[in-house]
């Protein structure tokens, strides 16, 4: 269970405190907050506890060291040690900003919503690139991939056989182990009740050689690769699995576990709390516990499914180790041509494999961020340089009367060092909160090995920032305060003359640099949406509406041969299909968009021996199938009740693989074989029909080439059914549920989505980063056009007398807005233009994730830049309005 | 004044039972309004300072209490020396107050 958020932040900043305190207290202080937190809650509750937590933490750190020497009641008061008045200087700060709590509440706000955006990003990150892996010197393991030119594989899954080869062959590997590219999903019987675990295949000595030690029990063992029949006797459970269905008991180690396909397996081992590697929710790890035969067949070097992970030996470099590893490659080359003659392989450090897919949207978004918190700073500065401003009259004053400059200047530096501490807690915060709604999106971290967490490196970072920004805060308006003189300030009548010429050019240049940044950070989010739009307006191929998808598997304990899984998967459809509705149910091998698919190579009946067909994706399917999913057909006729089990295999081509492998030749009635020798030994199937092209694996590539078997011919017992009804599709839930129930109970839904659900899944990374990037974008608008309202307004301010003059010998109304506006649009446009330009460099840096528009597409960057305008206008047609309505008398008189 | 409020709250609390600091706060509570308790970093440091400057010492839970005690808490008793601070500034605050009375800023009704 998870503590709630306020004392998950106490406790990470009582990590900061000095170990004594914490070795003493900090137990202690969580249970007594725990306690008060029970009685009390509430946001202002967790807001106080939090600051005093922060300040308790700062006490101890710089609070003076002198009371740790005294023994004894101090009867007078404490020496005014330079840390001791530094936080009284704090106190007096806390004091004046309450007397200023618009400007307090402004700064603290926007300070922490930057370092709250950065931090959290920064979690993102630091899951993802820094967390250490739960793995033993994880910087030695190194992935291995197989390259294949010809089917254009750049880090495709494996051959076993090729990779015991490269493990006997490669002295550098000290040990290599395999994990299946998917997992796996069974049912296990217990107390009558049927629960679905996900498993992991993997080679015996996969925990060995991670380096991963069991939390009870024992890990499996490398000879249990070999033990021969499949059989997944010997089982290492996951944490969360021994914690839930076993409370953790330590004579779970030695239970058999029933499962549905009749299997029975036994608990060995439990794995480390937080490891379920090589996927998320991983529940068991099983041996694949081969046959010593199948080293040698043909299968075992042909079919791609395996991820290799190499530890290398101690004095191992990556160079070397591949060196030898294409030694390796190149004899297997010439050993096995029939399945290796142009297949390469390769490696690169595990924990770069791992990230890779996420790596480039979250650099992104780290570059975006920052640009955030410079914008985020700069309006900061700006609003505490305006405050200095006008205080420089009381400052002035206090001067005049004898206070020391330095005392002065403590005060300033003290209410910045506050203001960014408070704006620090309030980000780590948001932050955590952040993080939080992240993780509901999507997955943070490594799948399987790390997630984003409030560790030290995050709360280090926030403090970084925070120290980053009160140095800004408060060395910034002390500078310019010790640059003028208190005669200066005291001169004129009315208004401080620090407000003059030279401030306001150095207020001008700063929102110059917050509306280029403004612009920067809007069109990221621009290009991003665009992209998005793009995105969604992809026609998969295949209606996406009113389709539920159900995955099952018919166990082989009690449907042993194929006939029975025919039947029960006929009744099944049939069932579905008379369900109140439904209109239309069909089976199909793997769902489009779901993840990778089968592919192979293949020859034509009559095609000459070098000609073959490469890199085709198939998948088994139904009648059913092209009709629940409106799949069209355009030639030829799809699979009928004639065909069977017994008679002639056929396949239905997309339009795709009949135009790349068929140019000018009619592909209806061909014979083809998958395989890129085919022999009169070979399958042959004849090519009977020919449908619209479907996206097979993202939205983002093209439909590749694609041939659909029959189900019942090339028969499985794992297939999703796809059910069509009027309805809403997961209101049919319900109807495949009873249907299921019905034939057999025991039978579990291993998965249920609608395809309306498969579709957003396969865009989730885009929308992540496209509605944070929109977040940052409509923060930087924000930001942007208060800096423009507050430069604006005060201009018009300073020159409010001569306005006043301007009126009382004239103008009108309308010639003062135009004064007005005039004076701020070059600042505006400005602004833009720096925008511009830097947003014409900086974009490329997303042409990764881009889909459909260019990283400078120009209507994009026109749109933004008419936005920026447009906000801007609006920011200083406030002040405007208001200069315009002055009363000349009245001012006059008032001078 | 030659101790702290928060101190001297602390004193206060501990004067006439020996008290964890979940106890501490509940104590402070009741005299000042909850509103105004310390909060829980703030109420430890000042623990760890008052520990170190004797004012306050570690003790074992009250008899009545040992029994449900929680191992995490730990209980606090005054130490003769703090028990000394107590009153003198119990007896300095005395003094102000009858100096504010007779310069009529306390109503003889203690009205607030």
């Amino acid at each position: 269970m998870r503590a709630p958020l306020t004392e998950r932040v106490v406790a990470a900043v009582l990590r900061l405190a000095p170990r004594a305190f914490r070795d003493r207290f900090a137990r202690e202080m969580l249970a007594t907050h725990r306690a008060r937190a029970a009685e009390r809650g509430g946001v202002a509750f967790a807001l106080r506890e939090v600051a005093g937590a922060v300040a308790a933490v700062l006490r101890l750190r710089v609070g003076d060291r002198t009371s740790v020497q005294s023994d004894g009641p101090r009867s007078t008061p404490r020496a005014d040690g330079p840390l001791r008045g530094m936080l009284r200087d704090l106190g007096l700060a806390g004091r004046g900003l309450r007397r200023a709590p618009g400007f307090a509440v402004a700064a603290v706000l926007v300070t922490g919503l930057g370092i709250g955006a950065s931090t959290a990003i920064f979690s993102a990150l630091n899951a993802l690139l820094l967390r250490p892996l739960p793995f033993q010197e994880p910087e030695r393991l190194v992935l291995l991939y197989e390259t294949n030119p010809e089917f254009d594989w750049t880090h495709a899954e494996a051959a076993p056989a090729n990779v015991l080869d490269w493990a006997e062959g490669v002295p550098a590997f000290q040990d290599v182990a395999m994990y299946g590219a998917f997992t796996d999903q069974l049912t296990w019987l217990r107390d009558g009740d049927a629960q679905l675990l996900t498993l992991a295949q993997v080679t015996g000595n996969f925990f060995h050689v991670l380096g991963v030690a069991p939390a009870a029990g024992r890990v499996l063992l490398p000879e249990e690769t070999w033990v021969g029949g499949g059989t997944r006797n010997a089982v290492v459970i996951s944490h969360a699995l021994w914690m839930s269905r076993f409370g953790g008991a330590a004579d779970a180690v030695g239970q058999g576990m029933e499962l549905a396909n009749g299997e029975r397996a036994e608990i060995v081992g439990v794995a480390p709390e937080g490891f379920t590697f090589p996927a998320d929710g991983v529940d068991l790890w099983a041996a694949w516990g081969w046959d010593p035969a199948d080293r040698t067949a043909t299968y075992f070097r042909r079919a791609h499914w395996v991820r290799p992970v190499a530890r290398l030996a101690p004095d191992a470099t990556l160079a070397g180790a591949d060196a030898q590893l294409q030694a390796v490659v190149t004899r297997l080359q010439a050993e096995y041509p029939a399945t290796n003659r142009v297949m390469g392989a390769g490696m690169m450090p595990l924990r770069d494999y791992l990230v890779r897919d996420a790596r480039s949207g979250l650099l992104v978004l780290a570059g975006a961020v920052l640009l955030l918190m410079l914008l985020v700073v700069v309006n900061v500065a700006t609003l505490v340089l305006v405050r200095a401003a006008e205080r420089s009259r009381e400052v002035a004053i206090r001067h005049a009367l004898g206070a020391g400059r330095w005392r002065v200047v403590r005060h300033i530096v003290a209410e910045g060092l506050l203001l960014a501490v408070l704006g620090g807690a309030l980000g780590l915060l948001l932050a955590t909160l952040g993080v939080r709604a992240m993780t509901d999106l999507t997955r943070l971290g490594i799948a399987g090995a790390t997630t984003a967490a409030t560790d030290l490196r995050v709360i280090g970072f926030a403090a970084a920032l925070t120290a980053a920004c009160a140095g800004v805060f408060a060395l910034l308006p002390a500078v310019r305060l010790r640059g003028g003189s208190a005669g200066s300030a005291l001169r004129v009548g009315g208004r401080g003359a620090s407000e003059g010429r030279r401030g306001l050019r150095a207020l001008r240049t700063m929102v110059i640099v917050e509306l280029a940044l403004g612009v920067l950070l809007v069109a990221g989010a621009a290009l991003m949406m665009r992209s998005f739009d793009q995105l969604r307006r992809v026609d998969p191929g295949f209606r996406t509406e009113g389709v539920l998808a159900v995955r099952f598997s018919v166990p082989a304990a009690r449907y042993p041969n194929r006939d029975q899984v025919l039947a029960l998967q006929r009744a099944l459809v049939d069932r579905v299909e008379a369900g109140p509705g439904v209109e239309r149910v069909g089976m199909v091998q793997q769902l489009p968009l779901n993840g990778p698919s089968w592919s192979s190579q293949f020859q034509a009946r009559g095609w000459p021996a070098e000609r073959v067909g490469l890199d085709i994706v198939h998948r088994r399917a139904d009648r059913g199938y092209f009709e629940a999913l409106g799949i069209p057909l355009l030639r030829g006729r799809l699979f009928e009740p004639g065909d069977g089990p017994e008679t002639e295999p056929v396949v239905v081509i997309n339009q795709r693989f009949a135009r790349e492998h068929f140019p000018g030749e009619d592909p209806l009635g061909q014979l083809i074989a998958y395989d890129r020798a085919a022999t009169e030994a070979s399958t042959w199937r004849r090519i009977v029909g020919i449908v619209g092209d479907q996206h097979q694996e993202t939205l983002r590539a093209p439909p590749r080439a694609e041939a659909f078997e029959h189900r019942e011919q090339d028969w499985g017992r794992t297939l999703w059914m796809v059910v069509r009804g009027g309805a809403a599709a997961a209101a049919l839930t319900p109807v495949v549920r009873e249907a299921v129930a019905e034939l057999d109970p025991l039978i579990p839904l291993e998965e249920v989505r609608t395809l309306g659900q498969v579709r957003r899944a396969a865009m989730a990374g885009e929308e992540l980063v496209m509605v944070l990037l929109g977040l940052f974008g409509a923060m930087a608008l924000l930001l942007a056009s208060v800096g423009v309202y507050g430069v604006t307004a005060r201009a018009a301010r300073r020159r409010t007398r001569e306005i006043g003059i301007r009126m009382a010998v004239g103008a009108d109304g309308g010639q003062v807005l135009r004064l007005v506006l005039l004076q701020g649009a070059g600042t505006v446009v400005a602004g833009i233009l720096l925008g511009l330009a830097a947003a014409l460099l900086l974009t490329r840096a997303m042409s990764g994730l881009l889909y459909g528009v260019t990283p400078t597409d120009p209507a994009t960057l026109a749109v933004v830049a008419a936005v920026l305008a447009g906000t801007a206008l609006v920011a200083m047609l406030v002040p405007a309005l208001r200069a315009a309505r002055v009363d000349p008398g009245g001012l006059l008189r008032a001078e | 004044m030659s101790v702290t409020p928060l101190t001297y709250h602390i004193l206060m609390a501990l004067a006439d039972a020996d008290r964890h600091g979940y106890g501490i706060i509940k104590e402070i509570g009741l005299r000042l309004g909850q509103d105004e308790e310390p909060s829980t970093g703030a109420l430890y440091v000042a623990l760890q300072r008052m520990g170190e400057e004797g004012l306050i010492a570690d003790t074992d839970p009250p008899a009545g209490e040992a029994g449900e005690a929680d191992p995490r808490r730990r209980y606090y008793r005054l130490t003769p020396a703090g028990r000394e601070a107590a009153r003198a500034e119990s007896n300095l605050l005395a003094a102000l107050l009858a100096a504010a009375r007779a310069k009529d800023l306390l109503s003889a009704t203690g009205e607030r």
